[in-house]
């Protein structure tokens, strides 16, 4: 059995998923921003020459972050609406899912962390997370609210170490994983 | 000396016999002290100086509502609200019986000079009594009712007393007659509550009656037009006076909204609605039918009152879907700028009075300023690096999924594979219960995480022969499947040197599936992520699945046919081992080929004809079905009509 489905590494990945849903969509229901949330921009990423993410939303290659920002932003434009309670997008996750596919993940990592950590510390980790749930349209803040169209989404993305975070333990800001490739679709 | 007897000590205990208005206001507002909550700390002097006399026009203004009283305002309003419940109770269900309550008959109101007042002085005659009864503690009145030469009211019991001693009082130059009975407080028109008041239950199905009677499955039209001459309503008194039209129009509609399980059903089910001829001077009238069916389509307000825009103007927020309005035969339609303004308040509207104002793209375009939008689909978008790995691999995974599962895990997994599957929170139980590992419901602490993570072909295959039946629709019919892919780096090698390229592949589609307790064909719809890697050396294929991912919707049951709902006919003894789905055609199956023979097939038909893999691919597997005698024979037909990139050569 390989290092990926070593408990340790299982039970990290768990917890990074929760971890990273809960953040993503949050920031995604409150019109904030997601871009710090991939790999793109990020310095130990860009030194080492790694390619932008992948973004790929609804069949349409998106080349970064903030277009897919604005893809949100235009999702998001009702402005005849007078009704705050029917303006909103609301993503509401209702599964999420995640596997370890590299255990020994080490695209740009400094060489600290190839010591520090073995493959089944939890941390050197590539995964994979999928979410399901339903998107909301025309909609307020509450679960309960009334919307005007519904759909549901899946989202699968591949998250790599940010290694400008773990490097620093007791580092408060920035995410541990960051987005190498996500994958949008709502019917 | 004397202790000082200021105004402070005398003000706390002064009475105010006379009971004048005026100067007292402000001590008693003194005296009269709320806590926190509003709730009054009440001491006689505060309950026992109300202005005497009756007077038309009080300076009080509306019972209930006295200025600078917050306390007392709040406590008498609660009172208020109670009577009227117990009362509106002892009205409408004149049975009940109420045993802490008392009804009191009072005469004498007519003859006297309050009768002139606007309400029947009643308003003056309550407060009259209210202060009247007042002398030991406050009482509070409810409302009364003036019915005939009576006014009824009901109150306390232990009230009873203070006012049944007011008997024989003057009021407004008139004696007053105040006795207790036990009749029934008259109902409206003189009739007595307790005579045959029609059964709730039963006035809901005339209601419902006269809905189905007047609804058009066809059109799906519910038809409300010339309500007042429907004789059914007209029995029941329905639409006698404008506010019980009003009423019963309102009951229509919340009958016509609980009829439909869910909204979907009930936009489904109505798609258009007539009011026409029903002298409606303001939609306002018939609001509801805005929030009973805010997605109506096509409306008919024709042969109406509307006089002006502000009459319409109630609606200009709702209706966002309307496509077709009828307001013909009312005074605005006549107004100039009736067709301006109506295609700004309904973005949808396409046909007004039988005239096309905008053709769909630009009421979509109009629409859209209003309400989110989701964004654009489009179809498959495959980056699988040249080869077609992705659609190889798809092609041939789906159709073994759904025959021979074993074979398949054998093919494509091995040890480092992972399987796990989840479902959102289902109504009913499925297969799939015991091993979704959907990490919203089971938690990321627990053991179940382990448990319910698939690792390595065997034990992958095991689960697979535990889930239900599926059957997938072929991979040719585009519609039915969304698949991304696309190439990603720093995978781990397996022979455990450097980095290799991995290709995520990500699939939407539905299968059928057949619940397994109650033997009902249904779908589900699915996205099952793969992460496909390079295969260790000896390995059947140069590549494995490396993580496969399933996400599961909610099991629908299959919609019989049309005609089988026609006709229903004796259920077939159908063997138990019969097909799964056997009320539904299936495109015969292709028979289960192996990719590798599917690839030879393709590279033999790519050497023969020159054409790239991919036209290849798709001539096989079209009309051919993946014979390639068939395939040749139709490359040969449609040769001349191929474009030029379908070639290798011509690149």
């Amino acid at each position: 059995m390989s290092a990926n489905s070593h408990e340790t590494n299982v039970r990290c990945s768990c917890e990074a998923a929760k971890n990273f849903v809960d953040w993503y969509y949050r920031q995604v229901n409150d019109c904030k921003s997601i871009s710090p949330g991939y790999v793109n921009g990020h310095s130990a990423y860009d030194k080492a020459g790694h390619p932008p993410a992948d973004i790929c939303i609804n069949g349409l290659v998106v080349a970064t972050p903030q277009e897919w920002e604005k893809l949100l932003e235009q999702q998001r434009q009702a402005p005849k609406q007078p009704d705050p309670n029917k303006r909103r997008v609301r993503y509401e996750v209702e599964g999420f899912d995640a596997h370890v596919i590299n255990a020994d993940y080490r695209f740009g990592a400094p060489q600290k962390m190839l010591d520090l950590h073995s493959t089944t510390d939890g941390v050197r980790m590539m995964m994979t997370v999928v979410v399901s749930g339903t998107v909301y349209f025309g909609t307020g803040r509450n679960k309960a609210d009334d919307y005007w169209e519904k759909q549901t989404f899946h989202d699968r993305f591949i998250l790599v170490p940010n290694w400008d975070v773990l490097e620093r333990p007791g580092t408060k800001h920035g995410r541990k994983y960051l987005i190498i490739s996500h994958n949008y679709r709502a019917n | 000396m004397a202790p000082p007897t200021g105004p402070r000590a005398s003000r706390g205990n002064r009475q105010n016999p006379r009971g004048t208005r005026g100067g007292g206001i402000g001590k008693r507002r003194g005296t009269s002290r709320t806590d926190r909550d509003g709730d009054v700390s009440m001491d006689t002097s505060s309950a026992a100086n109300p202005p005497t006399g009756p007077s038309a026009h009080s300076t009080r203004g509306n019972r209930g509502s006295r200025g600078g009283r917050g306390g007392r305002v709040s406590a008498r309003l609660a009172q208020n609200v109670r009577n009227y419940v117990s009362e509106q109770d002892g009205t409408t269900r004149g049975g009940k019986a109420q045993y802490n309550k008392v009804t009191l008959k009072i005469h004498g109101l007519k003859d006297s000079k309050a009768a002139g007042n606007s309400d029947g002085g009643l308003r003056s005659l309550l407060e009259f009594l209210e202060r009247k009864a007042s002398k030991e503690r406050p009482i509070i009145l409810g409302r009364g009712v003036i019915r005939g030469d009576h006014v009824w009211l009901k109150v306390n019991q232990a009230d009873a007393p203070n006012l049944l001693h007011l008997n024989g009082f003057t009021y407004a130059g008139a004696p007053l007659t105040i006795e207790e009975t036990s009749d029934p407080i008259p109902g409206q028109n003189g009739r007595s509550t307790d005579g045959p008041e029609p059964n709730p239950s039963e006035t809901k199905e005339k209601l419902l009656a006269v809905l189905s009677s007047r609804y058009n499955v066809e059109q799906k039209l519910l038809d409300l037009s010339a309500l007042g001459a429907d004789q059914t309503l007209f029995s029941m008194g329905a639409f006698e006076s404008k506010a019980l039209a009003e009423k019963s129009f309102k009951a229509l509609m919340r009958l016509t909204a609980t009829h439909y399980d869910n909204p979907a059903e009930k936009e489904a089910g109505i798609q258009a609605v007539t009011i026409a001829n029903n002298d409606i001077h303001d939609v306002y009238e018939v609001f509801a039918l805005a929030y009973t069916l805010p997605h109506l389509r096509r409306l008919d307000l024709s042969g109406n009152q509307l006089q002006d825009m502000s009459k319409i103007s109630k609606w200009r927020h709702e209706f966002r879907r309307l496509e077709e309005l009828h307001a013909a035969g009312n005074p605005v339609a006549n107004l100039p700028t009736y067709a301006t303004q109506m295609i700004e308040w309904f973005p949808s509207l396409q046909v007004l009075d039988g005239r096309r104002v905008r053709t769909p793209e630009e009421a979509a375009e109009a629409f859209k300023s209003w309400f989110p939008t989701p964004l654009p689909r489009l179809p498959s978008n495959l980056r699988d690096g040249g080869n077609n790995v992705a659609s190889t691999f798809l092609s041939g995974f789906f159709v073994t999924y759904d025959h021979d599962r074993i074979s398949l895990a054998r093919q494509f997994y091995d040890e480092d594979s992972a399987f796990s599957l989840h479902t959102k929170a289902e109504p009913a139980s499925s297969g799939y219960d015991n091993f979704s590992r959907n990490l919203e419901t089971i938690g990321v602490r627990g053991s179940p995480i382990q448990q319910r993570l698939f690792n390595g072909s065997n034990l992958i295959a095991e689960l697979w022969a535990q889930l239900p039946a599926t059957r997938h629709p072929s991979l040719d019919l585009a519609d039915e499947w969304q698949v991304d892919c696309h190439t990603f780096p720093s995978l781990a090698d397996p022979s455990g040197q450097g980095l290799a390229m991995g290709l995520a592949i990500t699939v939407y589609s539905r299968f059928e599936e057949v619940d397994p307790t109650r033997q009902l064909p249904g779908t589900r719809q699915f996205s099952r992520s793969f992460i496909l890697g390079p295969s260790k050396p000896g390995a059947p294929h140069p590549y494995r699945v490396i993580s496969d991912e399933l996400a599961l919707q909610a099991w629908v049951p299959q919609q019989a046919p049309a005609a089988a709902v026609q006709a229903p006919t004796v259920a077939p003894n159908v063997a138990p081992n019969a097909a799964p789905v056997p009320t539904v055609p299936v495109a015969a199956q292709p028979p289960v080929l192996d990719d590798t023979v599917r690839a030879q097939m393709i590279e033999e038909l790519c050497r023969q004809t020159g054409m790239t893999p991919e036209y290849s691919r798709l001539c096989l597997a079209g009309e051919a079905d993946w014979n390639f005698d068939l395939a040749l024979r139709s490359f040969q037909e449609k040769r001349a009509d191929l474009p030029p990139e379908a070639f290798v050569s011509a690149a």
